[in-house]
């Protein structure tokens, strides 16, 4: 009887065992998932974190020079943040937050700099950095007050491209540094073909404003009085209303198309397609035209007649943040994304040291000349740096020119704007 | 092991020794072990399967309430977002807004306005939010391609409403700009025309568009999880987001169902019920598996020890047959002290005693047998004796030697006695007149210098007694006791319950005590010449006859004499006894 017994209380332990077992290999594999999240690496490893608005290809080269650093610099991983089209609003989210990034690309000083840490002591005492290597004008961009707040990185001038193929087409010889508008106007007129819808150039549907400057400064305007006060007479002077109807009379008459707006192709792309033959921009589609197989020349800007051409410089800088806790190591990160190994490897944009250029003889290469021709042409101060409510006046501007080139006329656009924005400036 | 265990069973059952005792212990270990181990396995299994099955249905029911939630938080960002976007477009202030790609600075100004709320409005989700104009114009990002709209399956049947909210559900969008401007991506897409009398923008529509992948991530995990087959329909019964998986409904499947407050659109998450019962399904094999398990256990338990049980009494049974067939040198193993081992003990002790009976039988009758070969030996032939006998009798009578034809009268008479060996037991009266011509013989040679005293009474003489038992202890008193005959001789027999006792007393020289102790040991009378020999003779006889407790208990002192006392059974002689004698 015993012997029974224990053979149920046996069979039914099993019976029972085996069940809660099932249970508990379920538990168990629930709990092994789980396990302790990330590393402690921030306790040893500093972290630069390091803020850029590229995308793209030149993200890439970024990523590549923060690697090159982390190597030389061990104990620090350079984070890239890549904020593409929302640099603006991300950095002063990040400002505001006193949370922002170490290092950043900066160009608009004037409304930034109050979050900046000023980099005088630190340029003018660190031999390393060699500031007299620099092109001298660069440095004015970041200087609010007196104070220099960012170390310039790469710039760029604008100049003409052109599809030299078009051109051997039509016959038409290959514009010359030192032409005038009206030869431009001529050309454009000549490459036009509505039926094969190609067109002498393409007039940007949206501009900037800033881009716009050079053309406005080749006629004698500005859109800002030299002490930076006023803009009346100014942002709707005749010269500045002349330079920017011309381009809305090609859009006009049909020698330019609008390109970039709603449902339109951007202008690249189209200058890729072969349809326009001039285009307007800085060195940064220079390797896209290049990869799309266009044979490119590239010239300095047409001059109005009598008058010197002038150029605007499109610059990025780099900067510290003011809440920054690792200054220092931010400062060694600048310095190497300036030093020329890491010029070198970022071909988007234009090198900053002289030493540089001539190792590279870029100077002296005919499709990267206009470029410096442009710089040493560029020699007026941006309206921006002039005044720290242009923000609220580019509104103004930015609508104007888009009606001229849809179709208004310049001046009377003008005087809108610049009725409208003087409340900005009172 | 077990299939052969279980094809011995097999062959047990059929061949009929299903009677045996170890079979019956094992169907009863079987059934007592088997039908609480199966009741439990099958309450365990309904009650974890009743629980698991709940437990899941309201896991789906959760999940899907999640996913509605999720998919209602995306549609109404969605929708705030249009409603936006509408109500700013009721302001009278926005009544410039034209359906025209704007060319005055006053247009671009309020087409700026209007694109910087649209910007506003956007978030990480978001992928787009455009206001299509009829003319085709539209206020947003630059990266539409009106004409592409189309590729947007919902797009063109929304032609037709021209009024209301209308969800576009799940696309790929790919009406980019450029190609490279087609993301590809999974959005979700609403669109609500603009058909307010007032205010601007009429007949436009409103397209908000947002990035669906994390909600698509949600339902395939959903998907994944559960294995249920999930549909979201609208009102209309047009089907926004299937499952990709080939799936034919069946009435049996578990429906969880939600509708979205915001467009009435129906989640609907179908789970074939073999799915749904399939973890319950895991617990009812695992139970089957260990019930299986157990009752092949318990049956091995069973069958061992059933098996060990009943070996014992096997083995005893087969010991029994052993003895029933004669072998009585055969012992059982006595193995534990329970009743088994004592029955067991029981057995071989038994078995032990008819063993040694046995022997005492065997070893008398094979005494009795050499008492009749001796016989034999002793028999000479009795008519040449008696006819001899007879012719010295007469002649001795012719020749007037009165006394030697008077001994030779009562030595045929006790010769008589002693030849005739056709009974064993004789009444008692026959022994006692033998013993009177023996004693007329003596009184011949003697004289008459003895006394001999008989008290018997006469119903006693009719009682059995061996043959020739008191003749020699007779001879014995005058060749060892008595001197030239001379002394007393005393005989009293008497009843004593169911006994008879024969007291047998004589004043001879008797015996010393060590004498005395030999005189009974058989074997002992070889070494004492023919002394001993009738003495023993008697003895055995009586024992022969009546048993081991009966026989000859002798007292003596040596100078004084010695009585010899028997006891034995009263037994009648039969008839048939009698008609044997001739």
């Amino acid at each position: 009887m015993k012997k029974k017994i224990s053979l149920f209380v046996l069979a039914t332990t099993l019976t029972i065992t085996m069940l809660t077992a099932c249970g508990g290999n379920n538990e168990i594999a629930n709990g092994g998932k789980t396990q302790p999240a990330g590393g402690n690496e921030s306790a040893e490893t500093k972290t630069l974190r390091f803020a850029t608005w590229d995308t793209g290809d030149a993200l890439k080269i970024q990523q590549d020079i923060a690697m090159k650093f982390e190597a030389s610099h061990p104990g620090t991983k350079v984070q890239v943040e890549a904020y593409a089209d929302g640099f603006d609003q991300k950095l002063a989210a990040g400002f505001g937050a006193t949370n922002p990034p170490d290092v950043m690309y900066m160009w608009d000083f004037p409304t930034y700099h109050q979050s900046l840490e000023p980099l005088d002591s630190y340029a003018s005492e660190d031999k390393d950095l060699n500031k007299e290597d620099f092109y001298a004008g660069l440095f004015n961009y970041g200087t609010i007050d007196g104070k220099l707040y960012g170390i310039p990185a790469g710039f760029t001038t604008r100049v003409m491209y052109y599809n030299k193929k078009m051109f051997d087409d039509a016959n038409i010889p290959y514009p010359q540094d030192g032409w005038l508008w009206s030869d431009f106007l001529d050309i454009s007129e000549k490459l036009t073909d509505k039926t094969k819808k190609q067109y002498g150039f393409g007039v940007r549907a949206e501009n900037d404003t800033y881009d716009l400057q050079g053309f406005v400064w080749s006629n004698g305007g500005s859109y800002i009085s030299d002490d930076g006060k006023t803009i009346n007479g100014y942002m709707n002077s005749k010269e500045t209303a002349e330079a920017i109807q011309m381009f809305g009379d090609m859009v006009k008459n049909g020698s330019a198309v609008l390109t970039g707006g709603k449902g339109q192709q951007s202008g690249e792309d189209i200058f890729k397609g072969g349809k326009i033959a001039m285009w307007e921009s800085g060195i940064w589609p220079l390797e896209s035209f290049k990869q799309a197989g266009i044979d490119i020349g590239t010239v300095e800007m047409p001059a109005f007649p009598g008058k010197p051409v002038k150029g605007v410089v499109a610059e990025s800088a780099l900067s510290i943040a003011k809440d920054s806790k690792q200054k220092d190591l931010a400062w060694e990160f600048i310095k190497y994304y300036v030093s020329n190994e890491a010029i070198k490897m970022r071909v988007a944009d234009l090198p900053v040291r002289i030493s540089v250029v001539n190792e590279l003889k870029k100077d002296q290469d005919p499709l990267y000349k206009p470029y410096y021709t442009m710089l040493e042409r560029s020699d007026n101060t941006p309206a921006f740096l002039m005044n720290t409510k242009w923000n609220e006046v580019n509104r103004q501007l930015s609508a104007a020119v888009e009606a001229v080139v849809h179709g208004s006329d310049a001046l009377d656009a003008l005087n809108q704007a610049v009725k409208d924005s003087e409340r900005y400036l009172k | 092991m077990m299939i052969h265990l279980l094809k011995q069973l097999n062959v047990r059952l059929l061949s009929g020794s299903y009677r045996s005792i170890r079979t019956k212990m094992l169907f009863c270990f079987l059934i007592v072990t088997i039908i609480p181990l199966l009741s439990l396995g099958a309450l365990s299994y309904y009650q974890s399967g009743k629980v698991i099955n709940s437990q899941f249905g309201k896991y789906g029911e959760n999940a899907v309430a999640q996913l509605e939630q999720q998919t209602s938080s995306y549609l109404n960002r969605m929708n705030q977002t249009t409603e936006t976007i509408y109500s700013y477009l009721l302001d009278p202030a926005r009544a410039d807004l034209g359906d025209n790609i704007p060319t005055t600075y006053k247009e671009i100004m309020d087409k700026d306005d209007f694109e910087v709320l649209l910007k506003a409005l956007k978030t990480d989700r978001t992928s787009g939010i455009y206001v299509i104009t009829r003319s085709g114009y539209y206020y947003g990002e630059n990266n539409l391609d009106v004409s592409k709209l189309s590729r947007i399956p919902a797009w063109k049947s929304m032609s037709d409403i021209p009024e209301g909210k209308y969800w576009l559900g799940f696309y790929l969008q790919n009406h980019g700009m450029n190609d490279s401007d087609s993301t590809e991506q999974p959005v979700l897409g609403l669109a609500v025309p603009i058909n307010n009398p007032y205010g601007a923008l009429r007949g436009s529509k409103i397209l908000v568009e947002e990035n669906a992948e994390d909600l698509l991530h949600m339902f395939r995990l959903f998907e994944n999880d559960t294995k249920a087959h999930l549909k979201i329909s609208d009102l209309q019964g047009r089907i926004v987001y299937e499952t990709a998986s080939v799936f034919s409904p069946q009435d049996s499947d578990i429906v969880w169902n939600k509708t979205l407050a915001l467009n009435l659109w129906t989640i609907e998450a179908r789970l074939p019920a073999k799915a749904f019962y399939r973890s319950s399904g895991i617990i009812r094999s695992n139970t089957i598996m260990v019930a299986v398990a157990s009752s092949l256990l318990a049956f091995g338990l069973a069958y061992l020890f059933s098996s060990r049980f009943t070996a014992r009494i096997r083995r005893l049974k087969d010991a029994m047959q052993k003895v029933s067939f004669g072998k009585l040198h055969t012992r059982t193993q006595v193995e534990g002290k329970d009743e088994l081992g004592s029955l067991d003990t029981s057995f071989n002790s038994m078995v032990g005693g008819i063993q040694s009976l046995i022997q005492e039988v065997e070893r008398s009758e094979r005494q009795k047998k050499e008492a009749e070969l001796k016989a034999f030996h002793y028999q000479i032939n009795p008519h040449l004796l008696f006819n001899t006998l007879n012719s010295i009798q007469w002649k001795a009578r012719l020749q007037g030697a009165e006394d030697i034809r008077q001994m030779l009268y009562h030595l045929t008479m006790v010769l008589e006695g002693n030849l005739d060996i056709s009974q064993e037991l004789i009444p008692f009266g026959r022994e006692l007149r033998m013993i009177e011509h023996f004693l007329k013989i003596q009184e011949v040679r003697y004289g008459p210098v003895f006394e001999y005293e008989l008290e018997c009474e006469e119903p006693l003489k009719h009682y059995l007694i061996p043959r020739m038992t008191l003749q020699p202890l007779f001879e014995n008193i005058f060749f060892h006791g008595f001197e030239d005959g001379k002394g007393a001789i005393r005989l009293n027999v008497r009843e004593e319950g169911n006994h008879l006792l024969l007291t047998l007393s004589d004043n001879g020289a008797g015996m010393a005590p060590d004498k005395l102790e030999r005189l009974l040991l058989p074997g002992s009378a070889k070494r004492k010449g023919r002394g001993g020999l009738g003495v023993q003779n008697a003895n055995q006889k009586f024992k022969l006859h009546f048993g081991l407790q009966h026989g000859l208990t002798v007292y003596s002192t040596k100078g004084e004499g010695t009585t010899i006392v028997i006891q034995w059974p009263k037994k009648e002689e039969s008839p048939h006894g009698n008609s044997a004698n001739h």
